[in-house]
């Protein structure tokens, strides 16, 4: 497929021709395509991306904004596109200019991986896919592992009438292993993944030696005991810390929710809501990230943005409309899933920065508590200020030390009670961004890192 | 009223076009989406049309004992667009393997009398009936003064579906369906507590102004009650759950652990096996009306149908996909389904490769009388109005997640308002262990649709609640 710059000329035409009718308008056109693999015992499920393809055509309609999408890229596909638009704009009777500043970034930019993952093809991801069931089936109980490997790569034109031209496309690589246990009609798995934005190297942590240790524990996950219920002192994994980071102050801060008087956090803008060493942030420039951007969809480039500073609660995220709303700059945070999808607020890499603890301290500084391990899922209340985790797994912690292995948790809190608990963050070494894909309520997910190190506070846990 | 449908929709187009040896199949779609936004009453955003003409092909090829799977979804039905997609779809073939020798793809298309799954007025002036739709749901806040709509929308999707094969198969259907959001908020009065929220998060066929706030009131009276709620106690108790709650926990584990998928991993009940209470019966219904995921046939091509499950309690059958009948050796169910995730389709189904899904997942209501009987049984327990996120596990079973809203049940009547703490179980498991089947101690005695679940108010006695 020809990439999106061939279809460039006709885009500006139809952004010529809604500056007619409206003070502002914009297109973001896209192109995507990959590939990916899902192997397991019985089959190999090799599988391309959708050749998806077309553009979103937006314009300020005075008091509000319209827009309309298609799949069809030719002349006649657009300009049907553009006159649905100038329609909606002409039915609106006000003409007041759009909200904030308008991007005028001109600028491309590429994920250049040295080792693309397309490069290894598909006979290589199953050869390597192969491997991996090998050497999890080797562990006992192991009746089958689920193997997920594979590449995309997101191509996005993002032009408006001020004179924005951003290019980028994105290559993202992902992978993941599920080992499934099985005996007596009992059925347990744990799993390994990452995945980030470059290519053949963001498989080279699928070792051998790692897959049996998943595998090992899946085995063990068959007799694990319950988990206590109960108020509790909590110590997250980094990925479970990641998702707090982004279930709590990444919602949050959303700022279509302040405007929207929606967030819990928005009378809080500036107080201390958290210790000292408490740092939170959004980055969508982190490099190599799974949520990086080098521009969002409004043509403002992925930066790094500090929500919780040293305990206090200093910014949101925006885009142009919250942005002039709430006195602010926009963030780079404006983010379509995809060209059918609308543009909202979104976060991009969420994560609590490093601290300065060991590991083996905070276990002995929690005393008695648990180990929430294997983040599999969280949810937002912007409103209400909760939250919900859920984990696969865990490790009581007695005395001190880590000790017997627990099935799957939801831990459950409010947010700001779990923040003045925090009693320490890990340092550096324990630091890794997790690959996730977030929704805004239940649809227009996308991908969204989230990290952090292990965190020590106290929350409700019970059995998930 | 079935709309005019094009005379060459884009299945027919692409399979005219196809030079490809038997067997294949194309899946075509034409969709048009509006939307409407809004933040407390002032419409913010105004979408549509979103325009998307797409189709998903996709080839069998046989090697030594298996078949290859090749599968390529694209927007672009040119001839060579047509050309890359079959030769993306052809070196996919080439790799993919999958347990069968026997790929039977439908080969007449069955008549489908009588399923309702469009929505005449709103196919024929979508923006302005979901702008009707929109006024109809924010009327009824306007006299209340301590509860109003935070934000919501509402994304009406009208879809000309279209079937083709090399089995002969040709068939065609239109279909509509509406997902509303709306985040209702109670705030103010003398209290001074924080605002609080009742999300509402659905998908259904019509969009019907005359009903569009008929739950208005109720939904305000969960915000303001979320309000003044304390975390429940913790402990093994009685919970009761209504439909909306159950649909969040139990068609994703009941449609994956009975299909063909789960029987190729050995983990599939047993015919006949003990796996619920007496009572309980469950059946697969891919014709429920105006069920969101019904449909003349499946995203195969074959007829659906009702298939049951679970049978006064024993395993029955299972759900399967036209690969999966090919590796057991038995007839496909209608339940090939693409961009199924967590009950809900995606709009975009073209992109997706089919798999085996749940269609509705229809508990059949008992004896246990009204939701204030099922109340009363309770004794003293828990009644769940809603979850965060059950995000049941479909391998283990395990479900669990944080209680947004729901009532103390004292002396069985509802009292005092609870919010916060988990509760959670296994749906199924091993024969011999207590499951939220096997605990399931009364059926109300009427059903309600939410989302793919139909079913009664529940009682399980007990789930494990951890709160205060």
């Amino acid at each position: 497929m020809p990439d999106l710059r061939a279809s460039e000329n006709d885009l500006a035409r139809i952004l010529h021709r809604l500056e007619r009718a409206a003070s502002f308008a914009d297109i973001m056109a896209e192109s995507a395509r990959g590939q990916s693999l899902r192997l397991d015992r019985r089959s190999t499920s090799p599988s391309s991306q959708p050749f998806f393809r077309g553009a979103a055509v937006r314009a300020w309609a005075g008091t509000r904004w319209v827009e309309a999408a298609t799949t069809d890229l030719t002349a006649a596909g657009l300009d049907a596109a553009a006159e649905s638009v100038e329609r909606a704009v002409k039915a609106s009777p006000a003409r007041t200019p759009p909200p904030g500043p308008s991007s005028t970034t001109v600028a491309e930019r590429m994920t250049d991986p040295p080792h693309p993952l397309s490069d290894l093809g598909m006979e290589g991801m199953i050869h390597l896919a192969r491997d991996i069931l090998g050497w999890a089936s080797e562990v006992p109980t192991i009746k089958d592992t689920i193997v997920n490997m594979g590449w995309q790569d997101d191509e996005r034109l993002y032009l408006n009438t001020a004179g924005a031209r951003c290019y980028q496309r994105v290559t993202r690589a992902r992978s993941s292993v599920v080992p499934l246990a099985i005996e007596s009609g009992k059925v347990e798995f744990d799993f390994l993944g990452e995945g980030g934005l470059g290519g053949r190297e963001q498989l080279d942590y699928l070792t051998e030696a790692k897959v049996k240790e998943v595998a090992e524990s899946a085995r063990e996950l068959l007799t694990a005991g319950a988990p206590p219920t109960g108020t509790m002192t909590v110590l997250l994994d980094p990925g479970v810390a990641g998702i707090f980071a982004h279930e709590s102050f990444g919602h949050g801060t959303e700022a279509d929710q302040f405007v929207r008087d929606r967030s819990y956090l928005k009378p809080l803008l500036g107080q201390t809501v958290g210790p000292d060493f408490l740092t939170i942030v959004d980055n969508g420039a982190y490099p190599g990230g799974w949520g990086t951007i080098y521009f969002d969809d409004e043509g403002n480039p992925g930066q790094r943005t500090v929500l919780v500073d040293r305990g206090r609660f200093v910014g949101a995220l925006h885009d142009r409309e919250t942005a002039t709303v709430l006195n602010a700059r926009p963030t780079g945070n404006t983010r379509r899933a995809d060209f059918v999808s609308r543009p909202f607020v979104r976060m991009t890499n969420t994560y609590v920065e490093p601290g300065d603890w060991k590991y083996e301290e905070l276990v002995k500084e929690a005393k008695n508590g648990i180990l929430l391990e294997r983040a599999t899922s969280g949810i937002e209340d912007p409103q209400g200020g909760q939250m919900q985790l859920k984990v696969k797994k865990g490790h009581v912690i007695q005395n001190g030390e880590q000790k017997g292995l627990v099935s799957s948790m939801a831990l459950s809190g409010r947010v700001l009670d779990f923040l003045e608990a925090i009693r320490g963050v890990s340092s550096a070494k324990d630091f890794m961004i997790d690959p996730g894909t977030c929704g805004k309520g239940h649809s227009d997910t996308l991908p969204a890192g989230t990290g952090g190190a292990y965190l020590l506070s106290t929350a409700v846990v019970g059995p998930a | 009223m079935t709309p005019p449908l094009s005379p060459n929709p884009v299945a027919y187009r692409v399979a005219d076009r196809l030079h490809t040896p038997a067997p294949w199949e194309v899946f075509g779609q034409r969709s048009r989406r509006y939307e409407v936004h809004f933040n407390g009453a002032v419409v913010e955003f105004l979408r549509g049309p979103l325009l998307v003409e797409g189709y998903g092909l996709r080839v069998f090829r046989l090697h030594e004992d298996k078949t290859g799977t090749g599968f390529q979804a694209s927007t672009d039905s040119s001839e060579a667009g047509i050309i890359l997609a079959l030769a993306g779809a052809e070196a996919v073939a080439g790799h993919s393997t999958f347990p069968t020798k026997r790929i039977e793809l439908p080969s007449s298309a069955a008549t489908s009398p009588g399923l309702e799954i469009l929505d005449s007025k709103l196919w024929d002036s979508p923006l302005p009936r979901l702008e009707e739709y929109v006024a109809a749901l924010l009327a009824p806040f306007e006299p209340l003064t301590d509860a109003l709509p935070s934000f919501g929308s509402v994304r009406a999707t009208l879809s000309e579906i279209s079937i083709a094969n090399s089995a002969g198969f040709r068939s065609q259907y239109a279909e509509t369906s509406m997902d509303l959001e709306v985040a209702v908020k109670a705030f103010g009065g003398p209290e001074g507590a924080p605002p609080g929220e009742y999300w509402v998060n659905g998908v259904e066929r019509k969009a019907d102004p005359a009903r569009a706030g008929d739950q208005v009131p109720m939904w305000a009276q969960y915000a303001r009650d979320a309000r003044r709620a304390k975390a429940p106690p913790s402990g093994e108790l009685p919970v009761v759950l209504p439909a909306v709650a159950t649909s969040t926990i139990l068609p994703g584990v009941v449609g994956f652990r009975f299909s063909g998928a789960s029987r190729l991993r050995d983990i599939a009940p047993t015919p006949g096996s003990t796996i619920a209470a007496p009572a309980v019966t469950i059946q697969d219904d891919g014709r429920f009306p105006w069920g969101p995921n019904s449909t003349p046939w499946d995203d195969e091509g074959n007829p659906t149908g009702t298939r049951p499950l679970v049978r006064a309690g024993a395993a029955a059958d299972l759900l399967y996909d036209v690969r999966h009948s090919g590796a057991f050796g038995v007839p496909p169910t209608g339940n090939g389904q693409r961009g199924l995730s967590f009950g809900r389709r995606d709009w975009l189904r073209f992109a997706h490769e089919p798999g085996i899904g749940p269609t509705t997942i229809v508990l059949e209501p008992g004896e246990g009388g009204s939701d204030a009987e099922v109340v009363e049984a309770a004794g003293d327990g828990i009644w769940v109005q809603q979850l965060g996120w059950a995000s049941p596990d479909v391998l283990s079973g395990a479900f669990g997640g944080e209680i947004r809203i729901g009532y103390r049940i004292r002396h069985g009547k509802l009292a005092e308002p609870v919010r916060g703490g988990t509760v959670g179980g296994v749906v199924l498991g091993p024969a011999g262990t207590p499951t939220m089947l096997t605990n399931l101690a009364l059926l109300g005695s009427t059903a309600a649709l939410a989302e793919n679940f139909s079913g009664p108010t529940i009682l399980v006695k007990p789930l494990t609640v951890a709160g205060a």
